[in-house]
């Protein structure tokens, strides 16, 4: 209404300067001389002309976009309020060069920039509405066209003039075409993109990656223009000031861009290297729905160390953003790259699911229980091969394997915590009566890892005591040619502490090997009296509350074997035997002890929810924000409670109904 | 094949159709824009909002599920969890790596795991039982803890507003 007054008015006021200039002169040529000696006619007529151009503006977006959303019409005005300002410092460079044909440059270039944000829009609207008309492909693809020969246009002619006339405002436009047109290549390969992916009948997984590395060219392409042209600007005129603003958010976005495919590129190696796909069998077991896309899995789909399995493609894209688990917010970053088998990465991880309880462990019955001989769960799978191969009285051979593998089965996730202080707790030979009060410890759900403590080093068996080394060199994998180069160099490290490293692997395997060697020597005397005299009681010598870090450095993963060895917890010992290993039979009971509790708690989940899905919304109705409110809020009056009880109710049936 | 986003909200929208949680009513505005929905919530019963219905509007980013959608209450809201604009302050709709508040831990936060059914059922458990710790309405915290009486005054004053009936 208003705008068509305002045409209306301005329209009647050209009509009466036209008129009078006419019906004072007659003529034209003198009539037309009188209106551009007399500056309020002139006035009248820019007026007229602003108001033309708008008009035209609104036509070419009805022929070109129709309706515009209102979230277009926002972006429209914020950036036109932007670019306005921009114009205005712009002026006050090329004051000198001040005159209306400069002024009506600069709002054709306004425009031709409004239209360029209008496309990008557009084309980016293409991902969001599932109703693709060919209306749409019609204007999007007229538009682009007619707007990229615009912009050569108005480059070429700003080039041919700055070659015969030399250096002037010129470069500005030439500069800001330039531009106008990398951001029509830019919106034509998204369109194109877009497309393509519409027009295929299955998701295109790689449409993300080519975005991205769009953006990346684009970037660079628009930050060596936005570079070259200050230069000159500075060179040539002084510091252009209205060039700042969008140059710092191109660089920004550059910056940002970049960052995206590195951390793409990141979580595409990841992906590739540290988790298998996950079999037909286990898509068939589990619930067989990403619960990203929510669309099942056929193929292409990854399995993390936490058990949970998704689209490789949707967990790349999350990767881009966070490196944790979507499901159970696993930190897989913390979790060292396990090179070896699959199943000895399974058994970690599902050692690791038992003792977070928050967790829902998606069933796998394809995997090996880690709990069938009573070992803590994914701790020492391979001594447990080892040791139930070899006879238990051959002493010398009973030296602990190549550090390889305890350095991979103590891995620290939440339960390399407690199992590390079991093992402590037994290391009776070196470092007697330690309490045996932290493997029956809970453990926190997710307890933040120290950083150091996850690297696949042979961390000392006290979770207390600070890893050795900040960066030790990664463990030796079973092939080197899984290694990339880098890797291998960081293996073959003469700094400093990759030689100090090195060397205190070494020390750890002597210490390992002597704490083998006495300690089999006190077993084969125990069994041996065992045999001969048969005592039912064990003595119970009271357990000394001090122990030295330092001493029991190296010995912790030695008394496993003892438990694996023997399955019976009620060995016989007699009363003649050391104080030490009347110890190391007392702990026994409670390393068998350890893999109970967490077995319960996993029963428990199973018997719940297994898929995972209800992990963030309880049972009771309380999301995760109001869980803290409990607490905080005054004590609940009988009907309070009454009402949290009927609401518990009513909400209750809501998660099974999710599964 | 329509973007991944689309085709989740898709899905969500079937699914919330097909399955309607109690007291939930959700969809796309337009069917033609599929990231901007509306949602109807009641108020829980046997709490000061009981019988209310809120209207509240749902924008979603384009790279949905990774990024959370943002929930802005439409009608007039008094609750310590929602700002004066209407806008919801609760974590599960806080990316991780972003907390205007300072206390929310990442366990609690936005992952492609949730969805619109769990954001609405947690902003249903939000107006019954806020978390006067996060502010987003101070003056409306404050009087939770300390002037219940008139808290809910306010409260069913804003629930027959909603109902057309003041």
């Amino acid at each position: 209404m208003r705008a068509a007054s305002i045409t209306f008015i301005s329209l009647a006021l050209t009509t009466a300067v036209v008129g009078n200039a006419f019906y004072l002169k007659k003529q034209f040529y003198p009539s037309v001389v009188y209106i551009t000696k007399s500056n309020p006619s002139m006035a009248v007529i820019y007026i007229q002309a602003l108001v033309v151009v708008v008009l035209i503006g609104k036509l070419m977006q009805k022929v070109f976009f129709g309706q515009l959303r209102a979230a277009e019409f926002e972006h429209l005005a914020d950036r036109s309020w932007y670019a306005v300002t921009e114009t205005c410092l712009a002026f006050t460079l090329f004051r000198d060069d001040f005159a209306p044909r400069f002024v009506a440059q600069f709002i054709l270039l306004l425009f031709l920039k409004a239209f360029h944000w209008l496309a990008e829009d557009r084309v980016d609207f293409m991902e969001r509405s599932p109703i693709i008309s060919w209306l749409f492909h019609l204007r999007v693809i007229s538009l682009m066209f007619v707007l990229s020969l615009l912009d050569l246009y108005f480059v070429n002619h700003a080039y041919l003039s700055t070659v015969s006339g030399g250096a002037s405002a010129q470069i500005v436009f030439g500069f800001e075409y330039m531009i106008l047109l990398m951001i029509v290549l830019n919106i034509a390969i998204k369109y194109v993109l877009h497309t393509i992916d519409l027009n295929s009948d299955n998701p295109w997984d790689n449409k993300a990656v080519f975005l991205l590395y769009t953006e990346v060219v684009m970037g660079m392409f628009k930050v060596v223009l936005y570079v070259t042209f200050l230069i000159i600007m500075v060179r040539i005129f002084t510091l252009p000031l209205f060039l700042f603003r969008p140059m710092y958010y191109t660089l920004r976005s550059f910056r940002k861009a970049i960052n995206d495919v590195i951390l793409s590129r990141r979580a595409i190696r990841n992906m590739n290297t540290l988790y298998p796909d996950a079999t037909p069998e286990e898509l068939s077991a589990a619930d067989n729905v990403c619960i990203i896309c929510r669309e099942e899995m056929h193929s292409a789909s990854k399995k993390l160390p936490c058990n949970h399995i998704f689209h490789t493609s949707c967990l790349r894209s999350w990767f881009q953003r966070q490196q944790t688990c979507p499901t159970c917010r696993l930190n897989i970053l913390r979790i060292p790259g396990d090179r070896n088998t699959a199943a000895n990465q399974a058994a970690n991880a599902e050692g690791q699911a038992q003792h977070a309880p928050d967790v829902p462990p998606v069933p796998h019955p394809g995997l090996p229980n880690p709990f069938l001989n009573g070992v803590f769960p994914g701790m020492f799978p391979f001594w447990q091969q080892q040791f139930n191969l070899q006879p238990p009285n051959q002493l010398p051979n009973q030296a602990p394997p190549p550090t390889g593998q305890p350095g991979q089965s103590t891995q620290t996730n939440p339960a390399g915590q407690a199992s590390t202080s079991v093992t402590a707790g037994a290391t009776t030979g070196t470092a007697p009566g330690v309490q045996p009060g932290p493997n029956v410890m809970p453990v926190p759900p997710f307890p933040p890892m120290p950083p150091g403590f996850g690297l696949p080093f042979f961390c000392p068996p006290f979770p207390p005591a600070p890893p050795p080394f900040a960066v030790p060199p990664p463990m030796p994998p079973p092939g080197l040619a899984t290694l990339s180069d880098e890797e291998l160099r960081r293996l073959e490290s003469a700094a400093r502490d990759g030689v100090a490293a090195r060397l205190q692997c070494l020390q750890n395997i002597q210490q390992l090997l002597d704490a083998a060697v006495l300690l089999m020597q006190q077993y084969s005397n125990a069994a041996a009296t065992a045999s001969a005299a048969s005592v039912t009681s064990v003595p119970q010598p009271p357990p000394s509350s001090s122990t030295s870090p330092d001493t029991g450095t190296g010995v912790a993963t030695t008394p496993t074997p003892t438990t694996s060895t023997t399955p019976s917890p009620h060995v016989t010992v007699t009363s003649n035997t050391t104080q030490n290993v009347a110890q190391a039979e007392e702990k026994q009971p409670s390393v068998s002890l350890s893999p109970g509790s967490p077995s319960s708690s996993r029963s428990n989940e199973e018997k719940g929810n297994s898929s995972g899905l209800t992990h963030s919304i309880r049972p009771d109705g309380s999301g995760p924000s109001s869980s803290s409110n409990q607490t905080v809020t005054s004590a609940p009056s009988p009907e309070q409670d009454e009402i949290r009880r009927r609401r518990l109710q009513k909400f209750s049936g809501i998660p099974e109904s999710l599964d | 094949m329509a973007g991944s986003a689309l085709r989740r909200l898709m899905a969500e929208y079937k699914q919330l159709t097909l399955n309607p949680p109690e007291g939930i009513i959700a969809g796309p505005i337009n069917e033609e824009n599929f990231f901007e929905w509306e949602a109807l919530i009641t108020g829980p019963e046997g709490t000061c909002f009981e019988g209310g219905v809120f209207p509240a509007k749902l924008v979603f980013p384009s790279d949905y599920p990774l990024s959370p959608p943002k929930m802005q209450f439409t009608c007039e809201m008094f609750h310590p969890n929602i700002y004066a604009d209407g806008r919801v302050c609760i974590s599960i709709l806080h990316a991780p790596g972003d907390d205007p508040m300072g206390y929310e831990s990442s366990a609690e936060r936005w992952s492609p795991v949730q969805s619109v059914e769990k954001i609405l059922l947690s902003v249903v458990s939000m107006l019954a039982e806020p978390n006067d710790e996060s502010g987003a309405n101070v003056d409306a915290a404050k009087m939770w803890r300390e002037d219940r009486a008139e808290f809910n005054r306010i409260a069913e004053k804003i629930v027959r507003k909603t109902l057309g009936l003041s």
